[in-house]
């Protein structure tokens, strides 16, 4: 029997008792579905993040925080008091802060030629050239470099500059951005016994907010964040101890001197991280939700499974004497085995092209009503939570072929077996 | 002509093992010759089944030969002796065993279908198959909506349609009623006479027997008695009611159609 011949009797077998077929098809497609839409929301997601991420992929700079103390989680009791350690503060990050000393270290490590270092830095209200004052937070000096612009440019580090997010625009009673680049912003800081200092800086920039969360509060630069936290602790009595959140390290070469410069980092407790790095560990994170996803995908696709053994065992044993004919008439048992075995990868062909098909128009119909300007989600730039993994989808059409196929050899061998004349005598 | 189509030495065929064992077959040995008719006939139990069972390569022996053109066929593989099924044998069964969900031309071109041959030429021996057997113009028609004698027509087209050395038929006309039963057994001792197939009856039916040239009594899995010679009482083909055509004019016409398949065709 020819292969093209096989493949059409199995097809046209298939269709012979179609509500029966239809219903196996059914749960094939519900696995194929939930794997297409998880896929591609992982898919989605990890281009958005490289999206916007994309463009800082050649900035030089490794980000350093402090090692997470292997033992921090086990320890018994709280660690005991040292008067060296900086301010106790949380970075953000969980991992405490960077002294002094340790930008000093960071400074004088091989290869790295200028260290920025982030501070906090507390403000009391923003004021406009008009008069009204609004109430802010800093972001860290140190995002501009993960900032999506909407018009002008991120702070220079150096200048007395800030970037405020979009919807600051209202508050210059405008929808153009570009009318607030240029503008000046008063901001107040507060010292230790709560006196306000007032700054002038200019708007360098309008920032649009992104999925990392970043450009919703207005970032200042680096300049600016320090001397706002030099106001905060004047008047302050008693010891201060300088901290700082995370520090940026410029490397000379970073392509060729990361490896190095990260032991380097690693080994004097550090934790160094590129912008790279970052975005990995971001999406290290979609993927794992992604798999965890999938995996409920494949647990249908696995009750899926048995309605194929299920529908082919009932299939051989009405076919019995079908199957005694064909063997009679000279049908090899392998041939009778890629019958029903061709059957059933059939049935998962069918699934999975539906379900496929139905879960990507599914996908790309949600993230398109979703992530439209007046969307529920249409206030994230660069948003897309549906994404075509072209590898992913060829995959999982491959698995579900597979798996129907693997699940069909039971009932396939069971119809190979048949012995000829007993299958001719069944009634 | 010399070497026998199928011939069996000391064939036996045990069911069951010790005590509860049962000897279908008790040691048979015969021969059947080209072109020959041969009527394998018994009652019930008798080992006519099992014995064509194992003439047509269905079932193993439990011990001696069947040979076939003069090769022992025991000891190939399964899929040779399929092979062999599909290339030198026709089979007529008494339930007819037609696929009800295929149009009649798809049933009779299943043994070309599994032979692998293609499409187009499966439809043009099967078309031809049918007209032999004046079936062609229900090619189309679902096999369920036939007559038990047009059934039994389509089993013969679809036994012959790989032009078969060998064509057993096991009670062939046992659901037939008395005027069909003579018709389609018209139609097989035609073939057998016209066309030199080579004709193995098992049947209980005396009348059916007695048309064929030589019949082997079978009785307690032995050949007990071996009768030769058309019997007298049943109408020769000459004078039966012409099924298959005229019995001498469109002999040779026939003759060629069935000859142009060739026997490689088959394979």
């Amino acid at each position: 029997m020819r292969s093209l011949d096989v493949t059409k009797t199995a097809f046209s077998n298939t269709l012979r008792s179609k509500m029966r077929t239809f219903l196996t098809v059914i749960a094939i497609f519900i696995g194929a579905f939930a794997l297409t839409l998880t896929s591609g929301l992982g898919a989605g997601i990890n281009q958005t993040v490289d999206r916007i991420f994309g463009g800082f992929g050649e900035d030089d700079v490794i980000y350093v925080v402090p090692q997470i103390e292997a033992d921090a989680t086990d320890q018994d009791g709280p660690p005991e008091y040292d008067p060296d350690a900086a301010a106790n503060m949380d970075s953000g990050f969980g991992t405490g802060m960077l002294t002094a000393e340790d930008i000093e270290t960071i400074e004088n490590t091989e290869h790295i030629t200028s260290v920025s270092a982030e501070v906090a830095a507390q403000i009391e209200y923003v004021e406009t050239a008009e008069g009204g004052q609004y109430q802010a937070q800093f972001d860290f000096a140190l995002n501009d470099a993960l900032a999506e612009v909407a018009a002008g440019a991120t702070p220079d580090r150096g200048a007395m500059e800030i970037a405020v997010p979009e919807d600051w625009a209202s508050i210059y009673d405008t929808d153009d951005p570009e009318d607030l680049v240029g503008e000046s912003l008063t901001i107040a800081a507060p010292n230790a016994v709560g006196q306000l200092t007032e700054i002038e800086v200019e708007i360098s920039g309008v920032l649009h907010g992104t999925l990392a969360g970043v450009g919703f509060q207005p970032i200042p630069s680096v300049a600016l964040a320090e001397e706002v936290a030099e106001i905060n602790l004047e008047g302050y009595e008693g010891q201060v101890s300088e901290g700082y959140i995370m520090a940026a390290a410029e490397v000379e070469n970073l392509e060729e001197n990361e490896e190095a410069v990260k032991a380097a980092l690693t080994d004097e407790g550090f934790w160094p991280m590129t912008l790279e790095d970052q975005i990995g560990m971001f999406e290290t994170l979609i993927d794992a939700i992604t798999w965890i996803l999938s995996g409920f995908a494949l647990i249908a696709l696995l009750a899926a499974s048995f309605g194929i053994v299920n529908t082919l065992l009932m299939s051989v044993q009405e076919r019995t004497r079908e199957i005694g004919l064909m063997k009679a008439l000279g049908m090899s048992s392998g041939k009778v085995f890629g019958l029903f075995s061709m059957e059933a990868v059939l049935i998962g062909v069918m699934g999975s092209l539906l379900g496929i098909g139905l879960g990507l128009a599914t996908g790309f119909v949600a993230d398109a009503f979703l992530t439209a300007e007046d969307g529920p989600l249409g206030g994230f730039a660069e948003l897309s939570l549906f994404g075509l993994n072209p590898l992913a989808i060829g995959g999982i059409f491959l698995l579900i072929v597979l798996i129907a196929f693997l699940a069909g050899t039971l009932p396939a061998a069971r119809a190979a077996k048949k012995d000829p004349i007993e299958a001719l005598r069944y009634e | 002509m010399s070497t026998p189509v199928l011939e069996t030495e000391n064939l036996v065929k045990v069911y069951g093992r010790g005590p509860a064992a049962f000897h279908a077959l008790k040691g048979l040995t015969f021969e059947i010759n080209r072109g020959e008719s041969v009527a394998i006939v018994g009652k019930s139990g008798s080992g006519k089944s099992t014995l064509m069972h194992l003439l047509a390569l269905l079932d193993e022996p439990t011990s001696g030969v069947v040979a076939l053109d003069g090769k022992p066929v025991t000891k190939l593989k399964p899929k040779v002796v399929s092979g062999l099924r599909n290339a030198t044998f026709g089979f007529v069964f008494q339930q007819f065993f037609l696929n009800p969900n295929q149009t009649v031309l798809e049933n009779v071109t299943l043994p070309l279908k599994i032979a692998g041959v293609s499409k187009s030429e499966r439809n043009e021996r099967g078309m031809a198959a049918l007209e032999q057997l004046e079936m062609a113009d229900k090619a189309k028609n679902k096999a369920t909506d036939l007559s038990g004698g047009q059934k039994q027509r389509v089993c013969i087209a679809r036994a012959l349609i790989n032009n078969p050395e060998v064509l057993f038929a096991d009670e062939p006309t046992g659901n037939l009623d008395t005027a069909t039963s003579e018709t389609v057994e018209d139609i097989l001792f035609g073939l057998h006479r016209d066309h030199g197939i080579t004709l193995v009856v098992v049947t209980h039916d005396e009348d059916l027997a007695a048309k064929c040239q030589r019949r082997l009594i079978m009785q307690d899995g032995q050949i007990v008695e071996e009768q030769t010679g058309a019997s007298t009482a049943p109408p020769t083909a000459a004078q039966a009611p012409a099924a298959s055509g005229e019995p001498s004019q469109p002999k040779p016409a026939t003759r060629r159609r069935l000859m142009k398949f060739g026997k490689g065709g088959a394979r």
